[in-house]
Order: structure tokens, then sequence, then C-alpha cells
């Protein structure tokens, strides 16, 4: 699409994306590195992802100003509205990321407490990387305004569900095994419901891409996993 | 989703007042508008938008036939008000004009009294049989343009001496007391400050209740505030017709974005 006449209106609508792009990049190494303080039992590192989650609520707090001050200011119609609103949903979703991340953080310290459960925090970290993957590729559609993506990245959400439910099976076992280990389990399987979530919420912001290139958003008919509720123990 | 619509949006009617086919206008050798089709709604208001010289206010003046009073303009096709062709030799434009009333972008008063303005257009068509019934047509018609209150105590000052949106509104209430049945207007706003600017739009969105308003606007912020439905106009196409919720927020021609996004003039 050609510039707008205005071109303060272009300067205005890529720093509001720009912000977008880096609180992405944020959030992204947020979920790498608490999957990783937790693998590596590092307190140090999960330390430092609680405190950087400060930045990706300010950078939150910054794009909604910035476009508010677009929707006054410019009056945005058709896709730039869209951008406006995009901008929006999309930092809300990874502000929720960088949220969970954050509780990741939290909870591997407590971890830290009790003896390591047996291969779970190299499963998490699977699913923790496949998660980013999903959150990058949400987020470079988002750069590229490229719709195959942004679905490809809607249909991988099921991998990431069937991860957790299958985790959720493993610490019931654990549990059942040994009621020592339901206090690490119970943080465990809050830290793969965290990264389930947020499997979600790159899910969401792919649906916003979608959204932002054709002007609507995508039906409701990517596969779905059972969920762990219905899964008999 | 349709259940979802604002109702404040909602079109509620759904019957044509005026069908325009094949609708070309040549002002000599310049092809000015060319091959119109649309379907204009009775109880709605419709914004035409588009680039100065796209042709939105030649085609507005097509719907009275003021295109009539300029000797080279040549108008082909079909304009239907009611399902009755309009260039049909047998219809007086005078008497077209007055079921098709019009606003100027400038306010036009007539050097008059306010009384003399609105009661002008009744009296030339004898459209009352005495004074208590013009008295009452007028009161009428300063009601509607929601402008009585503001003269009601001098009808015998001259409407030349009101403020340009008052001038305005006086305008529209000496359109609106012929009885008109659709009400064209071209750029009735662009003369007014802001705040005369929303009383007219109000105006508009009340007078939608018993007229069809056709709206030439250059501000597409306008179109988007008033309208139920927007035509884009460009280089003497239509290019797009459709709701104004759509076409601001999902236009289906490339054009219209570019149009409503400031990126082509």
């Amino acid at each position: 699409m050609s510039d707008h006449i205005l071109s303060a209106f272009d300067r205005d609508l890529e720093a509001v994306q720009a912000l977008v792009v880096k609180m992405g990049g944020i959030v992204e190494e947020q979920i790498l590195n608490s999957a990783r303080a937790l693998e590596t039992r590092d307190a140090d590192l999960a330390k430092t992802v609680r405190e950087r989650d400060r930045a990706v609520d300010q950078l939150e707090e910054k794009i909604n100003e910035e476009a508010a001050r677009l929707i006054a200011l410019r009056a945005p119609a058709a896709r730039d509205l869209r951008v406006a609103l995009s901008v929006i949903k999309i930092s809300a979703s990874l502000e929720r990321v960088g949220d969970y991340a954050k509780n990741i953080a939290k909870r591997s310290k407590v971890l830290l407490d009790s003896p390591p459960i047996n291969g779970t925090p190299a499963a998490i970290r699977r699913m923790a990387q496949a998660t980013e993957a999903m959150l990058k590729d949400a987020l470079d559609s988002y750069i590229q305004r490229d719709v195959d993506l942004a679905r490809d990245v809607r249909t991988r959400d099921l991998e990431v569900d069937q991860m957790y439910n299958a985790l959720f099976r493993e610490f019931l076992t654990y549990m059942l095994e040994d009621p020592r280990n339901i206090t690490p389990c119970m943080h465990l399987h809050f830290i793969a419901k965290n990264i389930e979530r947020m499997g979600d919420h790159a899910t969401s912001i792919a649906e916003q891409v979608i959204y932002l290139v054709t002007g609507e958003l995508p039906d409701d008919t990517r596969p779905k996993s059972s969920s762990v509720i219905e899964t008999e123990v | 989703m349709n259940d979802m619509t604002l109702t404040e949006r909602a079109v509620n009617a759904t019957e044509n007042k005026i069908t325009a086919r094949n609708v070309q206008v040549y002002y000599g050798e310049n092809h000015a508008i060319k091959d119109v089709d649309v379907d204009i709604l009775d109880k709605t208001v419709t914004a035409f938008i588009g680039p100065s010289g796209c042709g939105k206010s030649t085609f507005l003046r097509c719907l009275n036939r003021m295109n009539d009073t300029i000797d080279i303009c040549r108008v082909t096709g079909e304009i239907l008000l009611d399902n009755e062709d309009i260039y049909d030799r047998r219809v007086d434009p005078v008497q077209l004009r007055a079921k098709v009333g019009m606003v100027f972008q400038k306010p036009n008063p007539f050097p008059k009294s306010i009384y003399d303005n609105v009661a002008y257009g009744p009296k030339i068509h004898g459209l009352t049989r005495n004074r208590a019934e013009l008295d009452e047509t007028v009161e009428a018609s300063l009601r509607k343009a929601a402008l009585w209150n503001e003269v009601k105590d001098r009808l015998t000052a001259p409407g030349t001496g009101l403020s340009g949106g008052q001038q305005q509104r006086l305008c529209i209430a000496r359109a609106i007391a012929t009885s008109p049945e659709v009400l064209l207007m071209d750029e009735p706003c662009s003369a007014l400050d802001p705040i005369a600017t929303a009383q007219v739009e109000e105006l508009i969105d009340e007078l939608r209740t018993n007229y069809s308003v056709v709206i030439v606007t250059h501000s597409m912020q306008q179109a988007a505030r008033v309208s139920q439905k927007t035509a884009f106009f460009h280089l003497g196409h239509l290019v797009e017709y459709g709701d104004t919720d759509k076409i601001f927020t999902n236009p289906t021609d490339p054009r219209t974005e570019s149009y409503i996004t400031g990126r082509i003039g």
C-alpha cells in the first residue's frame, strides 16, 4: 500500500508498530529465559525474568497511549483503523504472555527448595520452545502481513495443547506415586498451564494478523485437542 | 452479525427512492460521469464522497435536473424517482425541484425576511390556501430545521442577518417547506463552524425519518457520521457503493481504501 499524503501519519503508524515488535522481542526472550531458569535451576536468571516484566508492562502502556493518540488525532479508517485496533489487542496478548513468564520464574524459585522431578523440566522447555516459536511466527506474520503463516500458527496451537495434556497426566502419575511430589508437581503443572495459555495468546495474535489483513476474523474451525477435563486418569 | 448492528446505524428503509441506470454526463466533449448505476433508498442518508472533480456534485445535480441550466451539459441514461423517469419530456423541472429539494455549499438566503424565505416555495407552488396555513407551514418548516426557537421573535428580520449556521438551517427550512421527498445537499457544512456543523448534522439525522437525504461532502468524517450508505466516486466512475460502516472499516475496492485512508486525493 502506498504512503499517506500526510507523511506524519505513516510515521505514527510505523512508530507504534515498532513498539509492538520491540515488545514481542522482549516477551520471546522472557519465555525462553523462564524455561531455562527452571531447567538449570538458575535463581539469578529467574530473578532477571521477574524484574524484566516491568519493561513489558511499560511498553504495553506506551502502545495503548500511542494507539489512542493515533485514533484521536488521525481518525484512521479501514486498514489504518485495523492497525490501531490490532496493536492494542496484540500488546494486551503480549503483556499476558509476559505475566505468565514472570509467574514461571516465581514458581521456579519455589521449586529450588524441592528435589527435581525427573525429565519434566526438559519436557517443559520443549513446550516453551514450541510456544516461543509460535509467538515468533505470529509476530513475523504481523510484520510481513503474512496470512498463511498466521493460519499455520493457529493450527500449531494443537501441538502445545497436546504437550500440556501429556504433562498433565505425567504429573498425576508422580503425585499418585508419592505424596511428597505434590508440591513440586502442582507448581510444575501451573507452569505447563501457563505455557499452554501462552500458546493461546500467540494464536490470538495470529488471528489479529488475519483480521488486520483481510478485515475479518477467521471462523472457529481450527483443530482442537480434547481437554484434560475429559481425559481419564 | 446483522442483529448486533447498533440500531442507531441501521437502515430502516429498503424501498428505492431513486434508481439510476447507466447514467452518462457530458460537459461538451468532457465525459464527466461514466456508467453510473445506483439505488438510493428512501428514509436514508446517502453520502457521496470522492476527490475534487470526481463527479459527485455533477451526479447530485442530475437528480433534480439542475444540470439543465448548463447549456453544454448532456445527460443520458435513466434516472427514476419513484419509478418515474425524471428526464421524461412531460416532467416539469420546476415541479421536480419542489419534490427534490436542494441545499447548497454556501447559505444563500433570499434578501427577504426570515418568514418570506420559507414562505416563498409554498407560495409559488400554491401549496397553501390562506395566511393561516402559510403561517403553519413556515413554523413547521422552521421547527424541523431546528431554527424556530432562535427566530420565532424576529420572523420579519432579514434572513441575511442570521449567523452562518442559522442561515444554512434557514435554507434547509426553505428547502423542506415545499414538502419534498428527497433532499439533496451539496457540501452543506463546508462554510460552517464545528458547532453549526454539528447542528446541521443532527438535523440531517432527524430529516431522514421523513426524507431521503443525499449529501455530497468533502469531509469523510462527516460522511461517516451522518450517512447510512456511502458512494465513492473517482474520475467519473462510481467505484463503490455500500453500507457506510463497511466502506469505512473494510472497503472492497483498493481505490476506496486509498481514498478513505488518505492515500490518494
